[in-house]
């Protein structure tokens, strides 16, 4: 099967900063794909090459194009929206409907004013008069609208307060996601998407840190919680991180002896943000 | 070609202020300023008694002293304010073109859009050439025949006849249509500034103003400063290349008064390279020439690079 996005080598960088780092990519069609990593990690840096927003080394094809060279051509099958708020303030609702129609073939106005019917944005309104949930919620109505293969999402719920960022995800989920798209974000807010993310991609200094299914997640980690008493045999059995809350030891472990670890404590599968908390600190350790 | 339209309606849009909305107050202006000025006639003139008098002298006036004045006066009079702002707003507009939308980061959500830099690029070029001149002398025409209503009706309420006074010695189409294609061969001709000012545009980090003006004035200075250390004369520099460049363009500009009769010309008749009398083939003249090669030259060169700005304007 071809992949959506193929990257071998990719690298950027910028003056004497390395933002991206000889990284190896591949992502099949109809996945959600958490690009998570602390700041300046190179997260922006990777989907900017992705999208043809900036020139990279390397190999990469998306949808079987150089986006360096082929934005235009690329931007048919791709969406994006990058950050809150890239809408031009000045335009209109109609008027950027209309004129998203008129450049992307594949945009159903119909959709659109469906999707915008369930919020309160008017087809008058100017950008710059609607609130910056409401701004999203058009960006996304335009993008939900696109029969597009890729979507990209950067930080699409920054700023925005806690009803909108729950809605977002719940729309994109019901309304656009099946199995011929992928959709690739990159947030902050891991807890807020890790309950729709088929996989996981952690970037740290340029570096693919971690890259696996939800799936081999819950497989290859498990997390276990022990008294004080058990913890210097929970060490024993080589943890990735360890963490102290109200008197209890956690443990997180990979691939560790299920049945060793339960004789000592409660099991349970990590999350996301546990995760990567102790992806991030063992990667350090190392460095 | 469908996008690009579409793109050229979006640069309509973002700027129906500085395209649409200027020359319509300019045009209103005019108006009232035509209308204030009847007015005043009528409060002072009693019965209009003088207007009456100086038409009938105007009805006196060989028909081919007259056509010349009314031509004259109706074209160069009429465009004068036009031609200005309309500089002014293709100066701003080219200005913010490419500015505008990294500075709110709005490029960001024309990117996701799926046309080519090189589309974007054209679309605010031709909004400049040719959209701005075709709203503004749309404006001018109509500006132009409603006074010219006003005339015609003040003439014919003073007892003379307007077609033959005014109208049929003025040939008005004519002097609308040389007032277009100065205006559109001048937009070819300005190219070398239009592409300078979008490669400022694509490039400044802020003030595109400052850094359209301020490299062009350092670089004319240390010419001058140099060529008069080397020669002690002030010889060809950025200035004096700028000022020939601007004297010889085809925009209907100047006006004086040669053996009684107005005489209109195209740039500022300061030399003899070119003839400067408003006719179609002196504008071409001017398009077909060696200047204007090198000046398409160096356009390609600005253009070229405001493109190769435009492709990395979101590395950062």
């Amino acid at each position: 099967m071809s992949m959506v996005v193929e990257a071998r080598g990719l690298s950027k960088r910028y003056g004497r900063f390395q933002a991206v780092r000889d990284i190896d990519l591949s992502i099949p069609a109809g996945r959600i794909v958490g690009l998570i990593g602390p700041n300046g990690a190179g997260k922006t840096s990777a989907l900017k090459a992705i999208l043809g927003l900036a020139t990279f080394d390397g190999e990469l094809s998306v949808l079987g194009k150089n986006p360096a060279r082929q934005r235009a051509a690329l931007m048919e099958d791709v969406c994006f929206i990058a950050d809150v708020a890239v809408l031009p303030r000045w335009i209109r609702v109609h008027e950027l409907i209309t004129l998203t129609e008129k450049l992307h073939t594949r945009f159903s106005r119909e959709k659109c004013l469906h999707y915008l019917s369930q919020t309160k944005i008017q087809q008058d309104q100017r950008v710059k008069q609607l609130s910056k949930g409401m701004v999203v919620q058009l960006h996304l109505a335009l993008v939900m609208a696109i029969d597009a293969k890729l979507l990209v999402l950067d930080e699409p719920t920054l700023g925005l307060d806690i009803l909108y960022r729950k809605t977002f995800y719940t729309n994109l989920l019901n309304d656009y996601f099946d199995d011929q798209r992928t959709i690739i974000i990159t947030t902050h807010q891991v807890e807020e998407v890790e309950h729709i993310l088929t996989d996981l991609i952690f970037i740290q200094d340029g570096r693919i840190a971690l890259d696996c299914s939800m799936e081999a997640v819950e497989e290859r980690y498990c997390e276990l919680m022990v008294r004080a008493d058990q913890a210097e045999a929970a060490r024993a059995l080589h943890p990735l991180f360890e963490r102290v809350l109200m008197g209890r030891h956690i443990f997180l472990y990979d691939r560790a002896d299920r049945e060793r670890l339960a004789a000592l404590g409660e099991l349970h599968t990590p999350s996301v943000a546990d995760l990567f908390v102790a992806t991030m600190s063992q990667q350090e350790g190392e460095a | 070609m469908n996008r690009l339209l579409a793109l050229i309606q979006r640069e309509y849009w973002e700027n129906r202020g500085a395209l649409r909305t200027t020359p319509l107050v300019i045009g209103g202006l005019y108006l009232l300023g035509t209308l204030m000025s009847l007015a005043t006639a009528i409060y002072f003139d009693n019965e209009l008694f003088t207007m009456r008098e100086a038409l009938f002298g105007l009805s006196q006036v060989p028909e081919a002293s007259r056509s010349n004045i009314i031509y004259n006066i109706n074209l160069f009079g009429g465009s004068f304010l036009f031609t200005l702002v309309l500089g002014f707003v293709v100066f701003f507009y080219l200005l913010g073109a490419l500015f505008d939308d990294r500075k709110d980061r709005s490029i960001l959500f024309w990117k996701s859009l799926p046309a080519s830099d090189l589309q974007t690029l054209l679309s605010k070029l031709l909004t400049a050439m040719v959209v701005a001149p075709l709203i503004f002398w749309g404006v001018y025409v109509v500006t132009q025949l409603l006074t010219g209503l006003i005339a015609a009706g003040l003439v014919a309420y003073a007892g003379e006849n307007p077609w033959t006074l005014l109208i049929s010695a003025s040939s008005p189409i004519k002097a609308w249509l040389l007032v277009l294609a100065s205006w559109l061969s001048q937009a070819i001709w300005a190219l070398p500034i239009y592409g300078w000012l979008l490669l400022v545009s694509a490039y400044a980090p802020r003030i595109p103003l400052l850094f359209a003006l301020l490299p062009p004035l350092a670089f004319a200075v240390l010419q001058l400063w140099l060529d008069f250390l080397r020669t002690f004369t002030l010889q060809e520099n950025l200035f004096g290349l700028l000022g020939r460049w601007f004297a010889n363009s085809p925009l209907i500009l100047t006006a004086d008064d040669r053996n009684d009769r107005v005489e209109i010309a195209l740039g500022i008749p300061t030399n003899a390279q070119f003839d400067h009398s408003v006719t179609l083939s002196n504008m071409l003249d001017r398009l077909i020439s060696m200047d204007m090669l090198a000046g398409l030259g160096i356009a390609a060169i600005f253009l070229a690079g405001a493109l190769w700005l435009r492709r990395r304007a979101t590395e950062s």
